[in-house]
């Protein structure tokens, strides 16, 4: 950088990289970019790796910019991560790609089957990048009690193994969510239509199994409910919001759990405030970072399907609603949604994909939301394999946030002579890939 | 009764200034040097900051270390940036050489605080950069560069 004139330099230049860097670090996007545009000098400079680097780490999190490293460590072509385009691809992602995943099981299994098509159950993906998946219902209307896991193989192959049966009793509409190391599953429905509200804790033992144990909450418990939302709001708490209850009818309550340190109990206490999202069913909560967790859509009381987005912020245990102009997004008026899935993303965003519009029409659509101050709402292109409309299927990302598992769901069926018309429970498991 | 050893610092264009060694131990450079220099260290030399950057440095460290709990911190702190950008970047080399944190974060600070929310031209104006691109250059870069406008 050059004089500018009068005799006066510009002290700036006299910085380090390392310094200045880390004062680059302190702007948003759009002064890191301003200040590249000044000279020939600041264009080169802020092209640097290291310190896109930081910056990814900054905006999308330590995991995903850690996770990242490895996988093209291990990759066969072995590339350097180009920082500056992983951020810019990820911050205006505007597209997805699927994969269908080749799933096989062990050889020895006596039960040498794929997990049975299924809807309404939980899939969720361990730190060491495991899937587990419990229950569900299937065709017929019957419950499932199966857990079972699965490790991908580069992320194109997954390996089921059944774990257990029975424990926990069979149920849908449950809620599994991971806290810490561990999973903790809540309430459900069984096919005798008795809704639960009792609270299981699982631990990974090993590679190879994974045990379920009643968590003991004491004498205070939310009612019993199935079809509710729920997420992990932190390394210990974890909140739910509405389901359908006892006696048929939408719930709108909202309960936190607190786990011990130990893991061996819980406290769980209903949050008090108002205004609160109306009763619901067939919802999505979304813990987005920063004491927010974000609720959009289901059915509510009078079976029409929602729209609406609130977050509840865990701090000041309160929900505030969140307006959008649906008018002036393309596709926006459609926007009602129940079972559908809602996953985070990096950058403290929701990824959701399909579940059935206010006509009972079932979606394949994906939407990216981001209720921070860039207010997004913004439909996703699909390439590579296009999975099928389907509902109440369940969706969950590995640690990168980038790379999402996708598993069974309600499809619309294959009209032929002899097939009853419409449904159907789906057995695949797919891929989605934000790094397109 | 503390001790009142003094030491000296000498910046690049010899001005010396005599401290006490406990305003002298704010900047962690400075008490790394005397740690291993054994016990002739009482001047030391500091050959990256002139005079003029060096005696503000040290009336940072005095009333930092003499009176870090008064009041008046806080207010100090926001007048002692309130400097034109080329003395605020000599402080903020100073103290980045230096290690001294608590000078390092408000400089930084001060620094980043004078980039948000201005333009292209504005920033070049602040901080006395030169225009080196051609209006077309300038505009292929505007284009290439817009990407965080996408909505």
């Amino acid at each position: 950088m050059e004089d500018g004139g009068a005799g006066t330099s510009s002290s700036i230049a006299e910085l380090s990289h390392d310094h200045l860097f880390s004062i680059l670090l302190r702007l948003p996007l759009e002064s890191i970019l301003s200040f590249a545009m000044t000279c020939k000098k600041t264009i080169t400079l802020t092209r640097s790796q290291t310190l896109w680097k930081s910056i990814c780490a900054r905006d999308w999190g330590q995991s995903t910019t850690t996770t990242t490293v490895n996988a093209a460590a291990s990759s066969s072509s072995s590339l350097e991560v180009d920082w500056y385009l992983f951020y810019r691809r990820l911050r205006n992602l505007d597209r997805v790609s699927c994969f269908n995943l080749l799933t096989t099981t062990d050889d020895d299994d006596d039960d040498s089957s794929s997990p049975t098509p299924r809807a309404s159950h939980s899939l969720n993906v361990l730190s060491d990048g495991c899937l587990v998946l419990f229950g569900g219902g299937c065709e017929g209307g019957r419950h499932l009690d199966d857990t079972w896991i699965a490790y991908t193989d580069k992320r194109r192959m997954a390996n089921w193994q059944r774990v257990t049966s029975g424990v926990p009793s069979g149920r849908f509409g449950h809620s599994c969510v991971v806290i810490g190391s561990c999973l903790v599953l809540f309430a459900g429905i069984n096919d005798s239509g008795i809704r639960q509200n009792d609270t299981w804790i699982a631990q990974q033992e090993s590679s190879k199994t994974l045990s379920w144990r009643l968590l003991d909450v004491g004498p205070v418990a939310p009612p019993a409910r199935g079809a509710h939302a729920c997420c992990s709001i932190d390394n210990r708490r974890m909140l739910i919001h509405g389901g359908i209850g006892l006696s048929g009818t939408r719930l709108g309550d909202t309960w936190v759990l607190c786990l011990s340190e130990n893991l061996c109990f819980g406290t769980w206490h209903e949050t008090l405030s108002h205004p609160v999202p109306s009763p619901r069913s067939g919802h999505t909560l979304t813990c987005i970072g920063g004491s927010r967790t974000v609720l959009f859509g289901g059915r509510g009381m009078g079976y029409e399907v929602l729209n609406d987005i609130w977050y509840f912020d865990s701090s000041e245990e309160e929900w505030v609603q969140v307006l959008f102009e649906l008018r002036n997004i393309p596709g926006g008026l459609s926007l009602a949604r129940v079972g559908h899935s809602a996953t985070l993303i990096p950058g403290g965003r929701v990824l959701i994909y399909g579940g059935e519009d206010s006509y009972r029409h079932r979606k394949d659509d994906f939407w990216l939301l981001d209720i921070s101050q860039r207010r997004v709402w913004r439909r996703l292109k699909c390439e590579g394999y296009q999975p099928r409309s389907r509902s109440f299927h369940r969706a969950s990302a590995d640690e990168s946030g980038c790379y999402l598992y996708v598993f069974g769901g309600m499809v619309d069926g294959i009209l032929q002579p002899a097939e009853p018309a419409g449904l159907r429970f789906d057995g695949e498991l797919f891929l989605v890939d934000l790094l397109v | 009764m503390t001790s009142s050893k003094t030491i000296v610092l000498r910046s690049s264009d010899g001005a010396t200034f005599e401290v006490d060694e406990a305003v002298a131990l704010h900047s962690l450079m400075i008490k790394h040097r005397i740690e291993t220099g054994g016990a002739d260290s009482t001047t030391i030399d500091v050959p990256e900051v002139t005079g003029n950057t060096l005696s503000k440095v040290i009336e940072y460290c005095k009333k930092h270390v003499e009176a870090p709990n008064s009041d008046d911190l806080k207010s100090f702190d926001t007048d002692f940036v309130k400097v034109d950008q080329a003395v605020l970047c000599h402080l903020a080399k100073a103290s980045y050489y230096m290690n001294i944190k608590g000078l390092l974060d408000l400089s930084s600070k001060t620094i980043a605080d004078m980039f948000k929310g201005k333009t292209v031209e504005q920033i070049r104006e602040t901080f006395h950069i030169k225009n080196d691109f051609t209006p077309e250059e300038e505009e292929e870069l505007r284009k290439e560069n817009s990407w965080n406008l996408f909505v």
